[in-house]
C-alpha cells in the first residue's frame, strides 16, 4: 500500500501483548483513515455501542490518515477514536502537531488499544519495536512533565501523546495532549485513556511515507498549495491573528454566546480578541507539521496569571471569556495553559464553568457548594475551578462531569448549553440558523467542526449565505458534514477547506494511494462515515428527540445586541435535513440509503 | 452620525479602531468618504470600481451587506458599520 503504511499495531493492555497486523485494505479505501477508518474498526471489533465507555471493553484507537505525514496540504492530523464517556456517542477527536506524522514514519496507520492495564504504563514505539513501559513514576504528572520525562528516558526526537491528572481521575472531558500543546480535546478521550491505565504513547519513526506516483503527487500538492496561497484566510487571516480573529466578527453579528448563552453580544469582546492577543500576549506564531498557515499562537502571561504556553484559540478565548463574562485576557489565557497542562478540553471546561456561574447567580448552587464566589466575570474563581476540576477537588468534582450532569443534579438540565450532553462552542444558533442545525445533528453532540456553516453564514466562504435564512441550510449542512468527514479521515487539516475542496483532496489522495478517488468518491466516503456514526448513535440509545437544542435557544429571543429578538428555527429545518440525508421522518437511515453506502444496521 | 468600527488588518489601514462619519446615505458613499480620510492603502483594499470590494466584509448593525443590497445598502444616523477583512478560523 502507499499513502497508508498498511500496518496496524494492536496492544492488549490486559496481558501486555503487542502484535502487528495488516491494515484491512477494502475498509481503508471506503473509510479512508483517521476518523472514518477508526470508527469502522471500533464498530467491527467492539460491536456493542452500549458498552461502558470507561470500562475495559471500550477500544481506544490512535489513527492517522493516508495523507498524514506526507507533503500534502497541512497533513499533520490524527484522531483518537473510542466511545465517548461525556456523550455516549463515538468520539473521534482530531489533533495536529507532530505526533500523527511520527506514527506514520514509524510505519503504522493506527494503534488499537484493547482492555485495561493492571498498572500505569506507557507505550514506546521505535520503528518496528514497540514495548509497554512502567509509568508509575509518571502517574500524577501533568502533560508537560510527562512529555519531558518520557523524552529523557526514550529519544529526545520522539513525539508524545499523553494524559494529565484530569485523564487519570476520569474527568469526563479530559483530553489527550500531544506535543505538549495540541489537544485531541473533545468528548473525553483522555478519560478513556486514563481508565486503561495508559499514561502516554511515545513514538519515534525514521521511515518515510511512500506515495503511489511521486511526480503526480507533487503536482497535485503544488496545485492545492497555490490555492491556499491565493486564499485570504489561509494565506493571511489565519497566520496574522490566529483563529481568535473571530471574536469580533461573531460579536458584531450578535452571535458570540455570552454568560452561558444568555445573550449573543459581549460588551468587552475586543478585550479577548485575536487583535488584542497579538498586541499583548503573543510571543510567536506556530504551525503543525506541513502547515502553511501556522494559526497556532505561542503566548506568555505575567502577573497574577503568569504562565507560558500555546493559545488561546478562538473557542477557548470564548469559553473562558465571553461565556463566563470575563474580559481579562491574561486569565483566559492562563486557563487555556492549565487545560493543556492538566489535560482538559477547553470548550467543555469553560462552558461548564459558565453553566455553574448561572446556577450560582440563580441561587441553584451556593457558596457553600462552590467554596467561592462564582459570579459571572469572576476571573480568579474561573481559573481556580479549572485546577479543582482536574483534581476533582471540592466543587471541581461536580464540574468534572460536564455541564449536563451538573445542571441535572441541580434540577435544571435546561441550563446546560449542550447537545447530546456535549457543550456547544462559540456560535449562537439564534444568530446563525445553520449552526443551530449543525449542533442539533452533530454526531458527537455540541461541536463546530462537524459541519462549519459559520463559514458561509458569517465569513462568506465559499459563498455568502444569509445567517437568518433556513431554506438552503439542510443541503449545505449535509455537504459540509460529508466533506468534513473525509477531510478529517484523510489526515489533512479542516482549515484548508477555506481554500480547497473535494477535488483537491481527491487529487492528492489518488496520487498518494493509487486509488483513483474522485471528488464524488470523497463526498460518498464522507456520507458513509456520517451514516456509520449515526447508526452507532441510534444503537447507543439516541433518537430523533436528541436532535435538538437547549430550550433557551428555541424559545428565548436574544435579549441584546445585533441579533436581538431572534430564536433558532431548528424545528423548521430538521425535516428537510432528514430528507436530504435519505433518512426517514424519525431520523433513521433508510434501507435504500444503507445499501447505497454499503452499511448495515448495528 | 454613523459609527464605523475597524477590525483585524483593516485597523492598520484605517489607522485606528473606529471613526465617525456624517452625511453618507449608502455604504458606497461611506467607503468613498473613508478612503479619502484614511488614505490610499485603505481605498485600495476596500474599494473596487467605486463600490465596496470583495476583500472586505461589511456589516451594518450586525447584518452583512451581502444580504441587504451590497454597497447600495442605505445608512441612517445612529447606524454602526463594522469592517473586516476576509477572515476565518474555528
Amino acid at each position: 500500500m502507499t499513502g497508508w503504511t498498511g500496518k496496524v499495531l494492536r496492544v492488549n493492555l490486559a496481558d501486555g501483548t503487542i502484535r502487528k497486523e495488516q491494515l484491512r485494505t477494502r475498509d481503508a479505501e471506503a473509510y479512508i483513515g483517521a476518523r472514518g477508518l477508526g470508527s469502522k474498526y471500533w464498530v467491527d471489533e467492539v460491536k456493542d455501542p452500549m458498552v461502558d465507555a470507561m470500562g475495559p471493553k471500550n477500544n481506544l484507537l490512535f489513527v492517522t490518515g493516508p495523507l498524514t505525514g506526507t507533503m500534502a496540504t497541512s497533513a499533520g492530523r490524527y484522531e483518537v477514536v473510542c466511545k465517548a464517556p461525556l456523550t455516549g456517542t463515538l468520539a473521534a477527536s482530531n489533533s495536529g502537531g507532530y505526533f500523527g506524522p511520527e506514527l506514520k514514519y514509524a510505519g503504522y496507520d493506527m494503534i488499537v488499544f484493547e482492555g485495561k492495564s493492571p498498572k500505569p504504563v506507557y507505550l514506546y514505539i521505535y520503528n518496528d519495536t514497540a514495548e509497554l513501559r512502567d509509568a508509575a513514576a509518571l502517574w500524577g504528572k501533568n502533560t508537560h512533565e510527562t512529555t519531558d520525562a518520557i523524552l529523557a528516558e526514550t529519544d529526545p526526537d520522539a513525539k508524545v501523546a499523553c494524559i494529565g491528572p484530569a485523564g487519570e481521575k476520569g474527568v469526563l472531558f479530559a483530553a489527550v495532549i500531544n506535543d505538549k500543546h495540541r489537544a485531541a480535546g473533545r468528548s473525553g478521550v483522555g478519560a478513556v485513556m486514563g481508565s486503561k491505565n495508559l499514561k502516554a504513547v511515545a513514538v519515534r519513526g525514521t521511515k518515510g511515507v511512500r506515495v503511489a506516483d511521486t511526480a503526480a503527487f507533487l503536482a497535485t500538492v503544488r496545485a492545492a498549495r497555490e490555492k491556499l496561497a491565493a486564499n485570504p484566510v489561509t494565506s493571511a487571516g489565519l497566520p496574522a491573528y490566529g483563529t481568535n480573529v473571530l471574536v469580533n466578527i461573531l460579536n458584531q453579528a450578535g452571535g458570540l454566546p455570552t454568560r452561558n448563552f444568555q445573550t449573543g453580544h459581549f460588551e468587552e469582546a475586543d478585550d479577548i480578541s485575536g487583535e488584542t492577543l497579538s498586541a499583548t500576549l503573543l510571543v510567536a506564531k506556530k504551525g503543525c507539521a506541513g502547515c502553511t498557515s501556522a494559526c497556532g499562537r505561542v503566548s506568555k502571561t505575567t502577573g497574577t496569571y503568569a504562565g507560558s504556553g500555546e493559545g488561546p484559540e478562538y473557542e477557548s478565548a470564548w469559553s473562558f471569556g465571553a461565556a463566563c463574562g470575563i474580559s481579562d485576557l491574561s486569565a483566559v489565557t492562563k486557563a487555556n495553559f492549565l487545560c493543556n497542562e492538566l489535560g482538559i478540553d477547553t470548550i467543555t471546561m469553560g462552558s461548564t464553568i459558565a453553566c455553574a456561574m448561572e446556577l450560582f447567580e440563580k441561587g441553584l448552587v451556593t457558596e457553600a457548594d462552590t467554596g467561592m464566589d462564582l459570579s459571572f466575570g469572576n476571573a480568579a474563581s474561573m481559573v481556580e475551578m479549572v485546577k479543582k476540576t482536574a483534581a476533582r477537588e471540592g466543587f471541581g468534582d461536580r464540574l468534572a462531569q460536564g455541564s449536563w450532569r451538573l445542571a441535572s443534579e441541580a434540577g435544571h438540565p435546561e441550563l446546560s448549553m449542550t447537545t447530546k450532553k456535549q457543550e456547544m462552542p462559540a456560535y449562537d444558533p439564534r444568530a446563525l440558523q445553520g449552526m443551530g442545525l449543525e449542533y442539533a445533528t452533530s454526531n458527537r453532540g455540541g461541536c463546530h467542526v462537524r459541519g462549519y456553516l459559520t463559514s458561509p453564514e458569517i465569513l462568506g466562504l465559499p459563498q455568502k449565505l444569509d445567517p437568518d435564512s433556513i431554506e438552503e441550510k439542510p443541503a449545505w449542512l449535509k455537504a459540509f458534514q460529508d466533506l468534513t468527514a473525509s477531510f478529517d479521515s484523510s489526515g489533512v487539516c479542516l482549515f484548508t477547506t477555506f481554500a480547497i475542496g473535494g477535488e483537491e483532496l481527491a487529487a492528492q489522495m489518488a496520487a498518494a494511494t493509487g486509488v483513483p478517488y474522485t471528488a464524488d468518491d470523497i463526498m460518498k466516503a464522507g456520507e458513509r462515515i456520517w451514516n456509520l456514526e449515526r447508526l452507532f448513535n441510534l444503537a447507543a440509545g439516541y433518537t430523533k428527540a436528541s436532535d435538538t437544542l437547549p430550550p433557551r435557544l428555541l424559545n428565548e429571543p436574544i435579549p441584546t445586541g445585533p441579533a436581538k429578538g431572534k430564536v433558532s428555527r431548528l424545528p423548521e429545518m430538521l425535516p428537510g435535513y432528514y430528507a436530504v440525508r435519505g433518512w426517514d421522518e424519525s431520523g433513521v437511515p433508510t434501507d435504500e440509503k444503507l445499501q447505497e453506502l454499503g452499511l448495515s444496521r448495528l | 452620525m454613523i459609527r464605523v468600527l475597524f477590525f483585524a488588518t483593516i485597523r492598520e489601514l484605517a489607522h485606528g479602531k473606529e471613526a465617525t462619519v456624517q452625511g453618507c446615505r449608502t455604504v458606497d458613499e461611506l467607503f468613498a468618504a473613508l478612503s479619502e480620510r484614511c488614505g490610499d492603502a485603505f481605498g485600495k483594499e476596500a474599494l473596487e470600481g467605486g463600490s465596496v470590494s470583495g476583500r472586505v466584509i461589511v456589516m451594518v448593525n450586525g447584518r452583512a451587506i451581502a444580504h441587504t443590497g451590497g454597497g447600495a445598502t442605505p445608512l441612517s444616523d445612529g447606524d454602526t458599520v463594522a469592517v473586516f477583512p476576509v477572515i476565518g478560523g474555528g
